[in-house]
């Protein structure tokens, strides 16, 4: 019931969310040489689709990601979102969110979630508003007023993703959201993720080193090759939704896992 | 007993020798006059100490302007700049080590002996530390909360007034604590060397005539200027910096520049 309450809440799911990427390549000039990080990759992303990038260290993904989020410029190919290319950030139709929660000490919870609006001069009312709505989907209702250094690391990434959804943008973007985690909270937390995701309908797009949670939480997983950073196997997902953790030690599962560290494994 | 009473006793215990020794003759009046008949020197020169005090307070106030506003200043600019950074900082760093009061005679021809060559000497005194302590605190933000707020869409003037500003806060006035000292020993060291005014000269003269009293009396000023200076300081902390609690990698340099671990020579 708390889950439809939540739902109701937000707008209807957007179909905006589509992403292109078209023979990207990015090339790191040192003083002594230039570094390929990512070469020829292309992909398409539907709108409303999990999509987690796996790979081994320094193959890319990151990057890749940050291409995505307008921070970081390729060197050849076109990345589109909704159709456009993204220059420069753009939180109305993508939001971020970082491996640190990377949320401001000084700010409580809710300053922090309402800071992409303060940016653009909403009013204070309306922010709050939203920010409450947000902090509500991530399941921080009556937090608000915490300081970051009186939340848990948990707490701490649900208002990062409360962060990069206030301004309700098709696509989230997450860079290893839940590494500095310990194992019981990610697991959690993937489920809460996947209860946010099947409530908002974004494009979600996942870096991850863990090939469990890439296989839980995904449609697709695309799986990236080390120097240069190349895509090696983009693989369907079939399990059904909900996922749960009986699923974890299915068939199914292990064969998919499977697949996706052969590739790691040869690459690396 | 908690470390605060304790505290507060030691305190006690220490103003109480102060009236004791002297009175019974352990130490002689003229090395340690009892604190009463230093409060009663002071009382009795109440204007003259009046006057000296209003000097020495405007000469603090305007050196600890152009120390704080112009560290503050050149060390955003040295500690947000790679380039002014390296031209700046091992001249900076040298400056640290040289004794800064062999300058003030220089000043005093320059300027006079009148409160220009105090406010100058003090300036740069106070001005060093506080440039540093706003250096470091800029270099050491994490750059993760700048990528966020970029990913946010935030402007460069944005990501300055709404993410550089308050996370170099706690920095800055660690800073700001030992600058401020500084100036304040700066305006009464140099008001003791060459001077015609101020609670500085004043020690100094009566030092000349042994009225050990009269000396008291201005070191007692000196002290309170010195404890009211840490309060505020103090007070400004609490107000600004509430979320210093939470571990941050500049804390451990603010921390070492506010204990004083860091400190320039005199």
């Amino acid at each position: 019931m708390q889950l439809l309450a939540n739902v109701t809440q937000l707008k209807p799911p957007q179909r905006a969310g589509a992403i292109e990427v078209k023979n990207v390549g990015q090339v790191f000039k040192t003083s002594t040489q230039d570094l390929v990080a990512l070469e020829d990759v292309s992909l398409e992303i539907k709108p409303g689709r999990f999509v987690v990038l796996v790979g081994p260290s320094g193959c890319g993904k990151s990057t890749l990601l940050m291409m995505m989020a307008g921070l970081r410029q390729q060197t050849t190919g076109t990345i589109t979102i909704n159709g456009a290319p993204i220059p420069k950030p753009d939180p109305d139709r993508v939001g971020v969110v970082f491996q640190e929660a990377s949320l401001f000490p000084w700010l409580t919870a809710e300053e922090n979630v309402e800071f992409p609006l303060a940016l653009r001069g909403v009013a204070k009312s309306e922010r709050r508003a939203k920010a409450q709505e947000a902090l509500k989907l991530v399941g921080l209702d009556g937090f608000g007023k915490r300081h970051p250094h009186e939340l848990s690391g948990g707490m701490k990434q649900r208002v990062s993703i409360a962060r990069g959804l206030v301004q309700d943008p098709p696509v989230l973007l997450m860079d290893e959201p839940f590494a500095a985690l310990d194992e019981q909270t990610r697991m959690t937390m993937g489920d809460e993720l996947l209860r946010i995701w099947s409530a908002t309908g974004k494009t979600v797009v996942f870096v991850t080193h863990s090939l469990t949670e890439a296989v839980y939480l995904a449609d697709e997983v695309i799986v990236m090759s080390a120097r240069p950073g190349r895509i090696v196997d983009h693989l369907q997902v079939p399990l059904p939704r909900p996922r749960t953790y009986e699923m974890l030690s299915g068939d199914a599962f292990g064969k998919l896992r499977d697949r996706i560290w052969r590739h790691i494994r040869k690459s690396a | 007993m908690t470390a605060k009473t304790l505290r507060h006793l030691i305190v006690i215990g220490l103003i109480a020798l102060w009236e004791i020794l002297p009175r019974t003759g352990l130490i002689p009046e003229l090395f340690l006059p009892s604190l009463s008949s230093t409060l009663k020197a002071g009382w009795n020169e109440a204007p003259e100490y009046g006057h000296a005090l209003a000097v020495t307070l405007y000469e603090v106030a305007i050196s600890m302007a152009f120390a704080c506003g112009g560290g503050i200043l050149l060390g955003a600019i040295v500690g947000s700049l790679p380039r002014p950074r390296v031209l700046i900082m091992p001249m900076v760093s040298c400056l640290y080590a040289v004794p800064l009061v062999i300058l003030y005679p220089v000043f005093t021809v320059w300027l006079g002996i009148g409160t220009e060559s105090k406010i100058a000497f003090a300036s740069i005194y106070g001005f060093l530390p506080t440039m540093l302590a706003t250096a470091a605190g800029i270099q050491t933000i994490d750059p993760q909360l700048l990528l966020a707020a970029r990913s946010m869409g935030a402007t460069l003037s944005q990501r300055l007034v709404r993410v550089i500003i308050p996370a170099a806060i706690p920095t800055v006035l660690s800073g700001l604590r030992v600058g401020g000292a500084l100036v304040i020993v700066g305006v009464v060291v140099s008001e003791m060397l060459i001077s015609s005014a101020g609670i500085g000269y004043l020690i100094s003269r009566y030092r000349t005539i042994l009225d050990s009293p009269h000396v008291f009396a201005g070191v007692l000023l000196v002290l309170f200027m010195a404890i009211a200076f840490n309060a505020l300081i103090k007070w400004i902390e609490r107000k600004t910096a509430i979320w210093q609690t939470g571990t941050r990698a500049g804390q451990n340099a603010a921390d070492e520049i506010g204990s004083g671990a860091v400190q320039p020579a005199t």
